[in-house]
């Protein structure tokens, strides 16, 4: 495995208070990692610093051992791409037309290509919303907003994926195929990265856990000693046990 | 070709043909009735009535309200807000305080040419350069500062053209008011040549990242995050939709309502990908404001009634039946 993601010294800083300070860590090619947290550890503003979409107070973030401003934005885009935690519901674009928009970084034409519709395509088969690829957004549910945004990332084809709470809305069965995709991608070489408030979910589907708390990555363990040693769910609730379902898989669950 | 792309072209090329019927049909609609044979003869009355005139008038109309629109469509990009408008970021009214500090002071000619040009150009332009200033403090540029500061400027250009307004006589008040309801009155071909070759290149650039602004106007990190460098398009969104705004109300006066009504009325009827947007609403604005100054000219003959009022007359109603029928 290849190191993808070079993390050293990150801070964040608000005049106010301090959200991460001092971070340092490496990812891989192949790596699905958890990144969590209780609210307002500062996962989503880790992410967004690590995409380059917020600028650190301190610290570098490098990809493919090129620091995160040499990039340009173009080609930036073609080597990670973002899944914001919530986007405007009111939008008037089609499901298309917004897919289609994770074709940017590899489009050079004006108008979109064979190749990026075809991916685009694929993109919306994958997550479940080719049917409702010429209906406006603000014509969706929340959930089928959600699988839209996260056909454009797959759509982007970048080589880090940044999630932030990619199951948010979405319903049971679309949570677990959501997760199966975000694993399909880490098998096929992509390093993913996806913040999620789902223990159950990151214990069964990611190689590796992150936990934020106190401005520190707390927690960084592969996820076979996350389950050896549970220690950590106590940084989420104190009621909180681990168990095995019949099938021998984690199950956490609350006293 | 992809089916987007014939989508993209049959649309465009529609509204194009529009334009260009506007372009020769409008010029023959007027209070006075010209004869066909009279206007193909140089130096007959007609013949100066339809070229000077008409056809100079019309010119105006289709390449201003072009600007307008497409200025407004810009706008609604750069702010991710439908109801932007040339007006909300302080570039019309700087152009019309310095249109009515040259009506005021009684500059009629500055450097050759029309006072009120100079002015609204010279106050545009400050404007843009000071919105730009504050805007970009801590080197970085967002909507939402260039909304906040548009809106502080937009509302001490305001308080200034009162303030000039109650202070002048009783003839430059009345010229004021004139000019603030904006109309299209004969120009020669010369400056309509000039502002039309400004429009024409200001409108391809602000078109070739017509995909660009499909992007930022969902959101600037989700732009940003796909490649768009936000920060240069932004700027380039401001200064061009200035431009565009700047130029067409030196000439015509500030005639805001086009830049809000059509990219509705395209987003509504063609589509709200920018591709198809930022050119049919370009051409639609020009034929809509030409077409409400041919309907000024003969409606209430031989007065004459502004473009800027017929189009607030038609198009107030029409975007409320608009909204109502989207909601």
């Amino acid at each position: 495995m290849n190191v993808l993601l070079k993390v050293r010294n990150l801070s964040f800083r608000y005049p106010t208070h301090t959200v991460f300070s001092d971070l340092s860590f490496d990812a891989c090619t192949g790596e699905f990692i958890a990144l969590m947290g209780a609210n307002g550890a500062g996962k989503s503003t880790l992410l967004d610093t690590i995409a380059g979409l917020r600028r650190a107070t301190s610290g570098t973030v490098a990809f493919d051992g090129k620091s995160v401003s040499d990039w340009s934005a173009n080609d930036l885009a073609r080597e990670v791409s973002h899944l914001p935690q919530s986007i405007r519901a009111d939008l008037p674009f089609s499901v298309e037309q917004l897919v289609l928009m994770g074709r940017y970084p590899h489009s050079e034409t004006w108008f979109d290509s064979a190749a990026d519709r075809t991916a685009a395509r694929a993109a919306m088969e994958r997550t479940s919303c080719w049917e409702h690829r010429s209906r406006r957004f603000f014509t969706l549910s929340g959930g089928e907003r959600q699988r839209v945004l996260l056909a454009a990332c797959l759509a982007q084809d970048a080589k880090v994926c940044l999630f932030d709470e990619p199951s948010v809305f979405l319903d049971v069965d679309q949570q677990l195929r959501c997760f199966d995709l975000l694993a399909e991608e880490a098998r096929d070489g992509k390093l993913c990265i996806a913040v999620t408030h789902d223990l159950n979910h990151a214990l069964s589907y990611c190689s590796r856990l992150w936990v934020l708390a106190d401005q520190k990555l707390v927690v960084d363990r592969a996820i076979d000693d996350a389950r050896q040693t549970p220690d950590w769910l106590e940084l989420f609730s104190k009621r909180l046990q681990l168990g095995q379902t019949p099938d021998g898989k984690p199950w956490i669950w609350y006293r | 070709m992809s089916r987007a792309e014939e989508n993209t072209g049959w649309k465009v090329g529609v509204c194009l043909a529009v334009f260009c019927i506007a372009a020769f049909v409008l010029p023959w609609i007027g209070p006075d009735s010209l004869s066909w044979r009279d206007t193909f003869r140089s130096g007959s009355l007609d013949f100066y009535i339809f070229l000077q005139l008409r056809v100079t008038r019309t010119l105006l109309a289709l390449f201003a309200g072009g600007a307008l629109s497409l200025g407004g469509t810009l706008f609604q990009a750069v702010l991710r807000d439908a109801l932007a408008t040339p007006y909300t970021l302080g570039v019309s009214t700087g152009a019309s305080l310095g249109a009515v500090t040259t009506i005021s002071f009684g500059w009629r000619v500055i450097w050759g040419m029309p006072g009120i040009w100079i002015g609204a150009l010279v106050g545009a332009f400050t404007v843009l350069f000071l919105v730009m200033a504050v805007a970009a403090t801590r080197r970085r540029v967002s909507a939402f500062g260039l909304l906040l500061t548009g809106i502080a400027v937009n509302s001490v250009c305001s308080a200034l053209i009162l303030l000039l307004y109650s202070l002048v006589g009783v003839s430059r008040s009345f010229s004021i008011s004139r000019w603030l309801i904006g109309s299209v009155d004969a120009t020669g071909f010369r400056p309509v040549g000039v502002f039309a070759a400004i429009v024409v290149a200001t409108a391809i650039f602000v078109i070739a990242q017509a995909r660009s602004w499909n992007l930022a106007s969902v959101d600037e990190q989700w732009a940003a995050s796909r490649g768009v460098a936000v920060r240069s398009l932004l700027v380039n969104g401001y200064v061009s939709g200035s431009v565009l705004t700047a130029g067409a109300i030196a000439l015509t006066g500030p005639i805001g309502f086009v830049g809000l009504i059509v990219p509705h009325m395209v987003r509504a009827r063609l589509s709200s990908d920018h591709r198809i947007l930022m050119p049919c609403a370009f051409l639609l604005g020009g034929v809509l404001l030409a077409s409400c100054d041919a309907l000024g000219r003969v409606i209430l003959s031989p007065a004459e009634v502004p473009a800027g009022v017929i189009l607030a007359l038609l198009g107030g109603p029409y975007l409320v039946w608009l909204v109502r029928e989207r909601l």
